[in-house]
């Protein structure tokens, strides 16, 4: 009890260094939260404007459509408040920074995987949630247990999340390349901003089942919608699990292979 | 001119020496236009007409539009500001050769590695998932409104570098500019989809002229001149053309760096 105590003192230690970092750079927090506005505001309206000339898409409403991409967000936005450090571990790596953080007396993911926690997505948050229960209100097959089964579906997402940043974490052990293999991620689970029906097979099942993006995203909201049936509900716990197994599986490998840079 | 013509060779050469970086930048570019493409050819699922817009058309644009704006948006000039702000820019200014025709030759280089990947995904996506294309049909207007656009994109990421200038912190008005141009260029749909009044705003800026309208040219045939749009691209050329050089001059009397 009193190691997680201490870890978690840590890790509220860290994040309060991130936010002074980030607010030193005032202007930049205008122009990226301008920018974030702006894509959310336009992808919103662009399903707008495709529902003002169609009635559904693969099936579903404009309301459930917009749950599929403000869900997307929400997943987004709290992986990226919570993993930002991990788009910086590069430079730890090859400046040999990370040498200080392995001497360090707590658990290198405190600082390489959540140390440096980015509040200000948090802020962008609470609309897309806002939005969202808005949205749900026109959706007539939500019931509790199915909300219920949202949220658990949803902290499962973020267990997908912590697993593909792992990944990315031990890659820049082994081949110093962190900054492509974090953007593929972003713009793979990107992919799941629509419902994943659109897809043409074998690109919906390679991205639902192989790069489970599709379990990680769409299974929530389908969850949400009463549209799912268990064993893919179950399915997306156990991989989500699995993978989370095996990220830890290739981290303490990367970590054996990792040769100081020297500073 | 046999010194740009190097500098777009070693350019080129430099792709190939990072071979992986720049395969991993054209499959992020890939999903992106592959979230575009499937979305709209779900739309047109029991329909034959989205708007004026049929299918064939429809997803035409969505991939030529990729296709060309690999080639109009190609650019090596965001490390111009990281120059500016290491002082490294001090090597630049010392050289003979021109600083713009020196980053213009760097993003021809770049254009062609770009387009010649890009020609080959959407080869690909509409072979693998018999996408119906049009047959292109560029025109001599086509020509014009492509190399405006090109030179639209320059000067505007010449500027966004150009902050470096005054402040460390550039890459935050670049990825607002990056946001703008995917949305507000025709990313996602022909800008004329859209009701008449925006259009027609949107045609005082010039980002339908970066590739929303050479894209429309590429598979349409003009069935007028477009006057008006020929003289928006060219006033924005222009005008982009004497704002940045005059940033330029004015950013080099304010640079000042540590040394090295």
């Amino acid at each position: 009890m009193n190691t997680l105590v201490k870890q978690f003192r840590l890790f509220t230690l860290f994040s309060r260094f991130a936010l002074r970092t980030t607010l030193q750079a005032r202007m930049g927090i205008v122009f990226f939260m301008l920018g974030k506005i702006f894509r959310f505001v336009f992808i919103f309206a662009l399903l707008a404007f495709i529902f003002s000339k169609t009635k559904t898409l693969k099936g579903y409403s404009f309301e459930q459509t917009a749950v599929f991409f403000l869900t997307y967000n929400i997943i987004d936005s709290v992986s990226q408040v919570l993993f930002r450090e991990v788009y910086r571990f590069r430079y730890m790596v090859v400046s040999g920074t990370f040498d200080m953080v392995l001497l360090k007396p707590f658990h290198p993911f405190i600082k390489v995987l959540v140390g440096g926690v980015d509040l200000l997505d948090l802020v962008l948050v609470i609309p897309y949630i806002i939005l969202l229960i808005i949205a749900a209100f026109h959706i007539s097959a939500i019931t509790f247990g199915s909300v219920l089964l949202y949220i658990l579906l949803i902290i499962n997402s973020l267990l997908f999340a912590s697993a593909f940043h792992i990944c990315v974490l031990s890659m820049g052990l082994i081949f110093t390349e962190v900054d492509h293999a974090i953007m593929i991620y972003r713009d793979v689970t990107g992919l799941a901003r629509m419902p994943m029906d659109i897809y043409k097979e074998p690109v919906r099942s390679f991205f639902t089942f192989v790069i489970p993006v599709g379990l990680m995203m769409s299974i929530p909201v389908k969850a949400f919608m009463n549209i799912l049936v268990w064993p893919v509900i179950f399915y997306a716990f156990f991989s989500s699990w699995v993978l989370l197994w095996g990220s830890i599986v290739f981290w303490k490998r990367a970590l054996k292979k990792y040769q100081s840079w020297g500073g | 001119m046999r010194s740009y013509i190097q500098i777009i060779k070693t350019t080129v050469r430099e792709y190939a020496a990072y071979r992986f970086n720049f395969l991993l930048w054209r499959f992020r570019m890939l999903l992106n236009t592959a979230l575009i493409f499937f979305l709209w050819f779900s739309i047109y699922e029991g329909r034959s007409l989205f708007g004026s817009v049929n299918k064939a058309e429809m997803l035409s644009y969505i991939l030529f539009s990729s296709f060309l704006s690999a080639f109009v948006m190609g650019t090596r000039t965001p490390e111009i500001a990281s120059d500016i702000n290491n002082g490294s820019i001090i090597n630049m200014l010392l050289r003979p050769i021109s600083f713009f025709g020196f980053y213009f030759a760097k993003d021809l280089g770049d254009k062609l590695v770009n387009v010649s990947f890009s020609f080959v995904e959407i080869l690909f996506l509409a072979y693998a998932f018999h996408a119906p294309l049009l047959v292109p049909q560029p025109s001599l207007l086509f020509f014009y409104f492509l190399i405006c656009g090109v030179i639209i994109s320059f000067y505007i990421n010449m500027l966004l570098s150009f902050i470096g200038f005054w402040t460390t912190e550039v890459w935050a008005p670049r990825f607002l500019f990056t946001m703008l141009v995917f949305f507000v260029s025709g990313t996602y749909f022909p800008l004329n989809l859209l009701p008449t009044t925006i259009y027609q705003l949107l045609l005082l800026t010039p980002f339908p002229y970066l590739y929303f309208i050479p894209t429309n040219l590429f598979i349409h045939k003009p069935d007028n001149f477009l006057v008006p749009q020929m003289v928006g691209a060219l006033v924005w050329t222009v005008a982009l053309h004497f704002i940045a050089r005059f940033v330029w001059r004015t950013g080099n009397k304010n640079f000042s760096f540590w040394g090295r």
